[in-house]
């Protein structure tokens, strides 16, 4: 029965170099995570291109450099109060802080005579103080944020006010005079201000902060939420505490370079900053967010606002069109986060689903094939396990014969031979595991969708072999990790080729993939070797079993939706896929090799001429799947199905079915061993054995392989 | 059953100490005032306490009503800031006393519309949307009305201003009446109103009263409106008794900051839920005696401050130990 084919003589597969389309830029761009930054990126270039249309000469050397040194401290409090709104709660004792941080030192430089350093680390400590006073209060106290920062702003606003009156003549007509003092108010460094060194240093510190460090990772987990970081052993109180300490620590630092640079203070000094902060702050993170450090957006949002407010100024406008302004733009920020967050992912779940159109080749070979026409000849099998399995998608067997397939509970389980009624669990993965394959070593290589290649030793030993590829060119969304692996084979020299069947969706909801009908999927390899993992051919239509030839030197891929199986050439892997097999009556699923050198093809669903039709209809799809509930939707016939025998040459030599009422009606896996059929299906609580009567009696798959190689 | 029933008790126990503990202060303080401080047990100190602090209670029902509902209003000062100015305008302009006051009412009912529509269907967190509002409020009208003044002078001979500063009945003020009328139809708005039910179970469990079916987002307008409105009475008592409208009201945030005070200490919890019109009482009993009394001891308004800055965080440990509350569940909007 065995027949040969010839590979350049079979038609080409046209597979698609990049796949674009709007809407599936406008879905991917909707759930990705950096959309929300782009608020304050599109506020900056607004507000800039507004300035230079209004103003000339705003952008040159020496205004930069001016702006750039009266806003550092503004910068600096904005990150600090990014810091106590990461965390989950609000400073709006910011402002009084400020001032009375800058009066201490002003007071220690001025009336003490204190060295510079011992005046700066009075000035932090002093705003470290006040921070405190605020971490013990809302942090380890668990009072309100608000309240008890309004009650500190006041509180610290009226002793400020009573001590720069008593001492505001010393200060103003004390004489003293330091370099470094000077050099930290009015030097430059590198042409800019030394203030804005410092910003951009505390800036590097926080954003290291958020990113490497424990601290921050646990500030980034409380504002996130507070139960989850409890139960996850994170002390949530100090953590509160300790983010309130460096707040003040940080509007402390900024006091002092404000009472360097301007070496006076005022009854306003600070008044409304904590509102100016707050609008920046809403800008930069698009809207008010906890748990999120993000420092770079939260400066551009802030240099946003600084500069909308310093050309308003400059052109004229008064500090309260100003203020109204402010409390405007909070408002809309806040009015479009909240709405935008509300409702992504009813706009994502709309605009998601990206049907094409795909023609089908009619059905063919199957002449006095089909269910009505044939002998049912699954209703001879012997049925295993019934009801002890949750959906093997795979079955294989070792060459005792034992059985393993995976469970949906993540673990792989081996029925021992003869009988198959011993069931005992070899290893607990976890996600779902789908495609198997023994390896050279006797170890099973597992697709684990969700995961990606596993690799379980007999004894329960599990290594995850990979689960990033490449990210392919041109794509809005992360495509590099592995997101449905599904089946695999491995070559002689040791390569395994696997597929992934759908970038776009999860094991829970890969059926929609159908809807789609794109080429969303791709076929993988992995060499154990060099640990590579490389993507071997992009955009393929659901690429679903994957299968060596009997020669070691082709590779066979079922592609589900397209009713065919795709053939590539191992040694010339880049010239793509051709066609082996098409028309198939139904979605094929995995495709093993039999004992004569032909294929077996496990059938998941069967075409039906409506869902053919709809197929060419991608807006009905569309509409439809917007419309109607999930319930009726018109859907392919994903629940019965059959076996495909096929030799080597890709002709259709017999079909197996079971009774449409029967315990085999959906099946994605067989594999032959020892003259019989073992059946394997995703939705099935059991595994059926066919005795396949002309079938060689001695053949097993790995035997056989291995044998060859 | 008979467990929890002694837990509730405990806790009403619990709850009604904060309020004896308040009570107890403040004739503490009344009783080392009448000592200490000379001419303070008068009668007429007594009425100047009154009229001083009428203005205090007729915002402390606003706050009172939207903090019970589990809201925030910090737009309150500005909104009163706001009524005052538009009235003035009005009347200064000499405008029918009764037209003005029709206008001004429907203008502070639209900014609580605009409070309430951001808060109840924007669903932005109310601190967030009330502290914007308030920048846009006093934004609006220094730039828009005031062109950048900070104050508004009445004229004195204005009839409506003699009116509103003065007596209605020999030593009986307006002002006085006002706030005797503020509080009636606040206990009337809490206790006897449907709208008044809602209110308490939208801040016991707001989630639960919205999936019960009650009319939240229509209650929510009902608060912000009755806040504004209670702004508006506040700001005209207050103008036509100091003669000006003050924008540094608004800006130093000290009036704020008592109005929160009153309802913190007097045992109103910042959750929602629970008080009512004699918690207003005790806590502006408080207030008004120490302001009062620190006033005669001439403190200057910093020290003031300073004092009610320790007396608000002393409050706000108090109520947090009184009536904790969880803060894991809390979300953006419970700071």
């Amino acid at each position: 029965m065995s027949a040969d084919f010839k590979f350049a003589s079979l038609p080409k597969q046209r597979v698609p170099r990049v796949v674009i389309s709007t809407r599936r830029i406008i879905a991917d761009v909707l759930s990705s995570g950096w959309v929300e930054s782009m608020i304050p990126f599109l506020a900056f270039v607004c507000v800039v291109i507004g300035i230079l249309l209004t103003t000339q000469d705003y952008f040159v050397a020496s205004n930069l450099r001016n702006l750039a040194q009266y806003s550092a401290d503004g910068g600096l409090i904005v990150l600090a109060m990014l810091i106590v709104v990461a965390v989950g709660g609000i400073d709006l004792s910011v402002g009084s802080n400020f001032a009375m941080s800058a009066f201490v030192a002003l007071f220690c430089f001025h009336i003490l005579g204190l060295p510079v350093p011992v005046v700066m680390v009075a000035s932090l400590a002093c705003g470290a103080l006040i921070g405190a006073t605020n971490g013990i209060l809302a942090g380890l106290l668990g009072c309100g944020a608000l309240l008890t920062t309004l009650g500190t702003m006041i509180t610290v606003r009226g002793i400020f006010t009573m001590s720069s009156q008593a001492r505001m003549v010393e200060i103003s007509t004390s004489a003293r005079a330091d370099d470094l003092w000077d050099w930290v108010g009015f030097e430059k460094l590198m042409t800019m201000p030394v203030s804005f060194w410092v910003l951009l240093i505390v800036a590097v510190l926080i954003f290291v902060l958020f990113r490497q460090t424990r601290f921050g990772w646990h500030v980034l987990a409380v504002g996130g939420n507070r139960k989850a970081a409890r139960h996850g052993g994170i002390r949530v109180k100090w953590t509160i505490f300790f983010s309130y300490v460096l707040t003040g620590l940080i509007v402390g630092l900024a006091g002092f370079l404000y009472a360097a640079r301007q070496n006076s203070i005022s009854s306003d000094t600070g008044i409304g900053m904590e509102f100016f902060v707050l609008t920046a702050l809403v800008v930069g993170l698009g809207g008010f967010v906890p748990g999120r450090g993000a420092v770079v957006p939260v400066l551009i949002g802030f240099l946003t606002i600084y500069l909308l407010n310093n050309a308003m100024i400059n052109s004229g406008f008064r500090g309260d069109f100003v203020q109204l302004s402010m409390g405007a733009i909070i408002i809309l920020i806040l009015a479009i986060d909240v709405k935008f967050r509300k409702n992504r992912h009813r706009l994502l779940a709309s605009t998601y689903l990206d049907p094409v159109k795909i023609t089908l080749v009619p059905t063919r070979g199957m002449a006095g094939l089909m269910p009505d026409e044939t002998a049912r000849k699954l209703t001879g099998a012997q049925i295993l396990a019934s009801g002890k399995l949750d959906g093997p998608e795979d079955v294989i067997l070792d060459e005792e014969g034992n059985l393993y397939c995976g469970n949906r509970d993540g673990r792989i389980v081996k029925l021992a031979a003869p009988d198959y009624t011993e069931m005992s669990v070899v290893a607990k993965i976890g996600g779902r595991p789908l495609g198997l394959a023994f390896d050279a070593d006797g170890r099973i290589v597992t697709c684990v969708a969700g995961m990606g290649l596993i690799r379980v030793t007999l004894e329960g030993e599990v290594e995850l072999l990979t689960d990033l590829t490449a990210r392919s060119l041109f794509s809005v969304q992360d495509d590099t990790s592995i997101r449905m692996a599904d089946d695999l084979d491995i070559a002689p020299d040791g390569t395994i080729y696997f597929s992934d069947a759908t970038k776009r969706y999860d094991m829970d909801n890969w059926g929609l993939d159908l809807l789609e009908g794109r080429p969303n999927g791709r076929l993988l390899s992995y060499d154990p070797k060099s640990r590579k993992t490389r993507t071997v051919c992009d955009n393929l239509v659901f690429p679903n079993g994957v299968c060596l030839t009997h020669d070691g030197r082709h590779l066979l891929v079922a592609s589900t939706w397209g009713c065919s199986i795709l053939i590539f050439d191992l040694n010339d892997l880049s010239a793509g896929p051709r066609v082996f097999l098409d028309g198939l009556p139904g979605y094929p699923d995995n495709v093993n090799r039999s004992s004569d050198g032909g294929y077996w093809i496990a059938l998941a669903g069967m075409r039906n001429p409506i869902m053919d039709q709809a197929m060419k209809y991608p807006r009905l799809r569309q509409r439809m799947s917007r419309r109607v509930p999930p319930t009726n939707w018109l859907f392919g016939n994903l629940n019965i199905g059959g076996v495909l025998k096929i030799d080597g040459a890709g002709k259709i030599v017999d079909a197996l079915w079971d009774a449409p009422d029967g315990p085999l009606y959906m099946i994605t896996s067989m594999r032959e061993h020892k003259g019989s059929l073992f059946l394997g299906g995703v939705t099935n609580d059991k595994i059926g054995r066919l005795e396949l009567e002309d079938a060689d009696r001695d053949w097993t798959g790995p035997q056989s392989y291995r044998g060859r190689s | 059953m008979a467990e929890r029933k002694s837990m509730a008790e405990a806790g009403r126990r619990k709850r009604n100490l904060l309020e004896i503990i308040v009570v107890a202060v403040t004739v503490a303080l009344i009783v080392i005032f009448s000592v200490v401080v000379d001419g303070f047990a008068t009668f007429g100190n007594f009425r100047v306490i009154l009229s001083n602090s009428a203005s205090l209670v007729i915002l402390s029902c606003g706050m009172a009503v939207v903090i019970i509902s589990r809201g925030l209003d910090l737009s309150l000062v500005a909104v009163m800031i706001a009524g005052a100015t538009t009235f003035t305008i009005f009347i200064n302009a000499d405008m029918p006393v009764a037209l003005a006051l029709l206008l001004t009412v429907g203008a502070m009912v639209m900014i609580g519309l605009a409070n309430a529509w951001l808060i109840a269907y924007v669903e932005i967190p109310a601190m967030l949307a009330t502290l914007a509002s308030a920048m846009l409020v006093v934004g609006l009208f220094r730039f828009a009305i005031l062109q950048g003044e900070f104050l508004l002078l009445l004229s004195k001979t204005n009839p409506a201003v003699i009116a509103l500063s003065g007596d209605l009945l020999p030593g009986v003020s307006v002002s006085a009446v006002v706030m005797v009328a503020a509080l009636l139809v606040t206990w009337f708005l809490l206790r006897g109103s449907a709208a008044g039910r809602t209110i308490y179970a939208m801040g016991d469990n707001f989630q639960a009263a919205r999936l019960t079916g009650l009319p939240v987002r229509t209650t929510t307008i009902t608060v912000y409106v009755f806040a504004a409105l209670a702004a508006l009475c506040a700001g005209l008592v207050m103008s036509a008794a100091s003669g000006a409208v003050d924008f540094r009201t608004v800006t130093n945030g000290t009036l704020l900051f008592e109005v929160i005070l009153v309802v913190v200490l007097g045992g109103i919890p910042l959750r929602g839920g629970r008080g009512g019109v004699l918690n207003i009482i005790i806590g502006v009993a408080l207030i008004a005696v120490l302001r009062n009394g620190m006033t005669l001891m001439n403190f200057t308004a910093q020290m003031q401050d300073v004092l009610k800055g320790l007396v608000l965080i002393v409050a706000i440990v108090a109520d947090n130990y009184f009536n904790p509350r969880d803060t894991e569940t809390d979300t953006v909007g419970d700071l």
